[in-house]
């Protein structure tokens, strides 16, 4: 994408940028109960993990809210990147795709999408890292939004807020793992909409038992991120 | 296009019937509105006895029982694993439940909202059929054979009588209370009143060594026998004890324990195991309980609210509290009485929620405990008129605090507003998109402050002061110290008399909204957006009225009127010459606040749009009648207040 499409962008075509950030100027009570709360939880397939050469080849999600996963709200979109050239592409068997998004419409919608909900993953700081580079010409490449990362949510659940990383086995949190371990069926990996939704059972398992730990509201939740 | 996540969930549901019978796309279209939740165990899905929600339900994995409550005490009547369909009366019949569904293992549901599969079950028969043969799990009534017919009917009538008046809304919940505050024939009276006290309890129930209830001493007896009498507290509790005491097992069934104790003129009920007073005591229940679990009584659900602390249990009350309005409002009963109970109802939610946080807070700030302040309620809830749970406006008014109490104060009462309005928010009540809300710090201000915004906006009225007076002037203390409020109810009155032209600018924007009728006399409908075509009956029928209401009360000085109906009815008696007018005003105003809340209820909205061409004919003129006051009282304010010369 050259730098002169960009040029002196049109007032109304960054519109729904100033709407996002307006929107998450406001902070989240912290003492607003889970059950009240907006979650979006995503992933990204990547063409390799370098968030600096690498680039998204697609997006999935969808979003809890009341704590319950709403299947309405699921989405996948395929941002059209230098990167999603003909070259990568076969490998990661996404030939075809329907509807590649060009990355001014893909931003648009993934704001709108994300909204102020609390965004969720696994890894999911690395996720938002390339969303942030795609992003970047807005001036977006950190997310105001509140993030938590189903990874660091598990540790701080099964080893106490004041855990060692460093004498954790991680892998045993891998997304594999995880599901293994809390019961969810991993039938068809490695899309990131599969993944989002992989995610968002386990971080809805998650969030029963923060109850059980004393772990109501906002607050508590976002301690120790 | 059909996502991975849609694609998943609908793999799922085809490998099971119903869904197997279903086409391709309306398998996508239910599995795309299908909503996921988990259980664990031990949790419960929905109760014997609620209310119908609007989904049913799929089990993904686990296994949920679901049992009934009779007479005979719980019983299994159906165990769903992967795949069962279950909780359908929701789809069929709109009826309360017949069956709790307990969690077993923990349980990851698909809730399937009842609206989408509605339009399935009419088209498709082979769907239709399979619920009507009772194949999803629970279908209790339909599965019991042709013997059974007579108490299937019987429990068809049971339920079918149902609307919000029932009288016992759910028999089998009456709260039986397990732990039962008992003690020994030989203590004083005086130590079996402390333990009453300290478990705060109206009764106490005196066993032997082995358990078996022997006495009850209950609070009216320590007043007729004791107090009254001049014993002695030091004397054995037996000496004034009932003695013996009538029992029942838990397992009798509602209606015999209740009727129990309305032909024996008791307030509480011994409950031991076997029903005999030679078995030991394994609860109590008292007419509370049975008050509790009557229906829904705006009496039954204020009390409700008064004795809980849970915000959870505060919902489901304001949900119940939604049920009755309903039924008020299908049987047309005066609007006067519906709305004052609606907004008790709500008022007594935000003085619950006041006390709460409150408890919170005072420790952290113990000097805060004598500043007087007030909870204002404004917009529609200020007005008494907030049926549905739409917009929440409101505001902190707390005394003048010296300097060095200043930012403590502010700080107190912010967290004070942040957490009132979570609690409403969590009761179901949206919040203000405006933000006028008391966790905004702009709107949470000791006296002087709020004086100073009044005086600005009376002085200075531009249009954005005009919008802020529409909803500021109809402040409501509803919790707190009134008097505060009427400190500054009598400013701004001082400042009004100070500034009359100010009537003048209000006059002129209480002529701006929109009108409902065009040329033709056809309803004004939204030329775009999301509501084309749609009647705005907030905009064009309301507020002229509300905003006329307030101009007028304002003009004559009347304080402490702020229903608009109401209003309308002291503008009858202060204006003999315009009595009818301003009775058909109240009037008009009553069928559109009725209508309003019909269509949100209906339309789980708020209501604010409706489809002039879904209405019949006869609502169509009713609601055309409702606009002719309008336009005569614009034309006397006017005149009044000579807009014509005004406006230049």
């Amino acid at each position: 994408m050259s730098w002169w499409e960009f040029w002196k962008p049109k007032k109304e075509r960054l519109d729904f940028i100033r709407q996002f950030l307006e929107l998450n100027a406001q902070s989240i009570p912290g003492i607003r109960g889970i059950d009240q709360l907006n979650f979006t939880v995503l992933d990204t397939e990547t063409t390799g993990f370098d968030p600096v050469k690498d680039s998204i080849l697609s997006f999935g999600a969808v979003q809890i809210s009341g704590m319950k996963i709403q299947i309405s709200t699921a989405v996948e979109w395929y941002p059209l990147t230098e990167n999603t050239s003909r070259k990568t592409a076969p490998i990661h068997g996404l030939v075809e795709i329907a509807h590649p998004l060009e990355v001014e419409d893909f931003s648009k919608r993934l704001l709108e999408y994300f909204g102020n909900s609390i965004l969720v993953g696994h890894h999911v700081s690395f996720d938002l890292q390339m969303l942030g580079k795609l992003l970047a010409h807005y001036g977006i490449s950190q997310f105001p939004n509140p993030v938590i990362d189903t990874l660091r949510l598990a540790i701080r659940l099964e080893h106490g807020p004041n855990a060692d990383l460093s004498r954790i086995n991680m892998e045993s949190y891998s997304l594999d793992e995880l599901c293994k371990r809390y019961g969810i069926e991993t039938d068809d990996r490695h899309t990131a909409a599969g993944d989002a939704f992989l995610t968002a059972q386990l971080f809805l398992k998650l969030l029963k038992n923060c109850s059980k730990k004393g772990i109501f509201n906002f607050k508590d939740l976002m301690k120790n991120y | 296009m059909a996502n991975v996540i849609v694609n998943r969930v609908a793999e799922f549901l085809r490998r099971f019937p119903p869904f197997s019978f279903l086409g391709k796309d309306d398998l996508a279209s239910v599995a795309r509105s299908v909503e996921v939740l988990y259980l664990e165990k031990g949790e419960i899905l929905f109760r014997q006895g609620e209310a119908a929600q609007p989904h049913f339900f799929v089990l993904k994995e686990g296994t949920i029982h679901l049992v009934q409550n009779s007479v005979q005490g719980e019983e299994i009547r159906e165990v769903c694993d992967e795949g069962d369909v279950f909780g359908v009366l929701a789809l069929l019949g709109k009826r309360p439940y017949l069956l709790t569904s307990k969690v077993i293992e923990n349980s990851l549901i698909y809730a399937i909202p009842v609206a989408v599969f509605e339009k399935i079950l009419e088209e498709n028969s082979r769907v239709a059929l399979f619920f009507a043969a009772g194949f999803a799990a629970g279908q209790v009534v339909v599965r019991q054979d042709l013997s059974h017919g007579q108490k299937a009917r019987g429990e068809f009538k049971n339920t079918s009588g149902d609307h919000s008046l029932m009288i016992f809304s759910d028999q089998s919940e009456v709260k039986v209370s397990e732990k039962v505050v008992s003690c020994a024939p030989e203590a004083s009276i005086h130590q079996a009143s402390k333990l009453m006290a300290e478990a705060q309890v109206s009764s106490i129930i005196i066993c032997d060594d082995q358990g078996f209830p022997k006495g009850i001493v209950t609070d009216k007896d320590l007043r007729n026998r004791v107090l009254a009498s001049g014993i002695s507290p030091q004397q054995p509790v037996s000496s004034v004890m009932t003695s013996p005491v009538i029992t029942r097992k838990k397992q009798d069934g509602f209606s015999d324990l209740y009727l129990t104790m309305i032909r024996n003129r008791l307030h509480h009920l011994v409950l031991t195991n076997d029903g005999s007073d030679q078995s030991p005591v394994c609860g109590i229940i008292s007419d509370h309980d049975i008050f509790l679990s009557m229906g829904n009584s705006p009496a039954v659900l204020i009390h409700g609210l008064i004795n809980t602390v849970e915000v959870s249990e505060m919902r489901k009350i304001r949900d119940r509290a939604e049920q009755m309005l309903r039924y008020y409002l299908e049987n047309e009963v005066s609007m006067e009485f519906v709305s004052s109970v609606m907004t008790e109802i709500n008022d007594v939610i935000i003085r619950q929620a006041l006390a709460l946080v409150q408890n919170q807070l005072l420790s952290d700030y113990p000097e805060m405990a004598t500043v007087r302040f007030c909870f204002l309620s404004m917009g529609s809830e200020g007005r008494e008129e907030q049926l549905l749970r739409t917009d929440l406006d409101n505001a902190i008014l707390y005394e003048d605090v010296t300097a060095e109490l200043h930012d403590k104060a502010a700080e107190y009462f912010l967290k004070l507003g942040e957490g009132i309005v979570e609690v409403l928010l969590a009761c179901g009540f949206d919040p203000c998109p405006g933000k006028i809300m008391a966790s905004n710090p702009e709107w949470v201000q000791p006296l002087s402050v709020w004086k100073k915004y009044f005086s600005e906006w009376i002085l200075h009225p531009s249009p954005e002061a005009l919008v802020k007076v529409s909803i500021f002037f109809d402040y409501r203390a509803v919790a707190g110290s009134k008097t505060l409020a009427e400190e500054l109810t009598h400013h701004i009155y001082q400042e009004i008399g100070n500034k009359q032209i100010f009537l003048n600018f209000l006059a002129q924007n209480a002529l701006t909204n929109p009108p409902p009728l065009g040329f033709f006399k056809d309803f004004m409908v939204e030329k775009s957006g999301e509501h084309r075509d749609q009647f705005d009956i907030k905009a064009r029928a309301m507020l002229p009225l509300t905003d006329l209401a307030r101009l007028l009360v304002l003009s004559h000085q009347v304080v402490g009127i702020n229903n608009t109906f109401r209003r309308f009815e002291k503008l009858a008696e202060l204006e003999p010459n315009y009595a009818e007018l301003f009775a058909q005003a109240g009037k008009a105003y009553e069928i559109l606040m009725r209508m309003r809340a019909l269509e949100g209820l209906q339309n789980q909205n708020s209501g604010r749009y409706i489809q002039p061409k879904s209405l019949g004919k006869l609502q169509r003129q009713l609601l055309k009648n409702t606009f002719s006051p309008i336009s005569e009282l614009q034309e006397i304010v006017n005149i009044r207040f000579q807009l014509d010369y005004f406006r230049k």
